[in-house]
């Protein structure tokens, strides 16, 4: 896909469709829709400053235990300085996209040592 | 932007809004917009009727929470009704449910609204 909200949709049909058949509740799909989805929306929001037309690539792996999901940019780096968790007692508007990734998959890992952007992955084990 | 459907309705006092489809940053400013536009016209109790919407993420929500708080500033408030059970995941998870009243059936929020 590409760094434009409107094709978010068609992300989660492509990867709706990759995870049902993967023996995983549906339940824990849909974690998965969530979390990378919201990975997509951070990549938009700051990786690329709301430019459109970026390239957004997202992988599935399958493993017997877990299933695998890289998502990699080329725009700025993540920079991890600029994550405070969110406070949910001040019911924010902003900041929840990487604390919904958090809670909806197993493992949360990102790499920025590369030529250009950040390579996220997440686990999200059976 | 992707369009959004929604459909708005008035029940005496409340005014119910009907999203479908998916409510995510595609669609969160228009959202907000319309939300906040009504409670500026004066139609500041709001039930927002979810049963048709399938996906939200956090720009979705934060949507609902700007216009949550824009509501309850001008004296009003806005309930939401018909969760879908991934909906509802994402609202307990925010603990967003703690914070905006949830209701089982449109029925039960335009009661509960109309009597606030």
């Amino acid at each position: 896909m590409t760094s434009d909200a409107d094709q978010l949709a068609r992300m989660r049909s492509w990867l709706w469709t990759q995870l049902v058949g993967q023996s995983l509740p549906l339940e824990e799909c849909r974690r998965v829709l969530v979390a990378v989805g919201e990975i997509c929306n951070n990549i938009i929001t700051h990786a690329y400053a709301g430019a459109s037309g970026q390239p957004i690539a997202i992988a599935l792996s399958v493993f017997p235990d877990r299933l695998i999901i890289d998502v990699e940019d080329e725009g700025v780096p993540y920079d991890r300085r600029g994550y405070a968790p969110p406070d949910l007692d001040t019911v924010p508007e902003r900041g929840m996209g990487l604390f919904l990734v958090r809670q909806s998959v197993d493992e949360v890992a990102f790499d920025v040592a590369r030529p250009r952007g950040t390579r996220w992955t997440l686990v999200k084990y059976r | 932007m992707s369009p959004l459907d929604v459909v708005v309705k008035e029940a005496g006092p409340v005014t119910i809004v009907a999203p479908s489809g998916d409510i995510d940053m595609a669609v969160s400013d228009d959202v907000r917009a319309r939300l906040t536009s009504l409670v500026d016209r004066g139609r500041t109790r709001l039930v927002l009727d979810l049963g048709a919407v399938i996906n939200i993420d956090s720009a979705g929500l934060g949507a609902l929470v700007a216009a949550l708080k824009h509501a309850r500033a001008a004296g009003g408030d806005i309930r939401v009704c018909a969760l879908a059970s991934d909906v509802r995941a994402l609202f307990e998870m925010t603990r967003l449910d703690k914070v905006v009243s949830v209701h089982a059936t449109r029925e039960e929020a335009v009661a509960a609204c109309a009597s606030s």
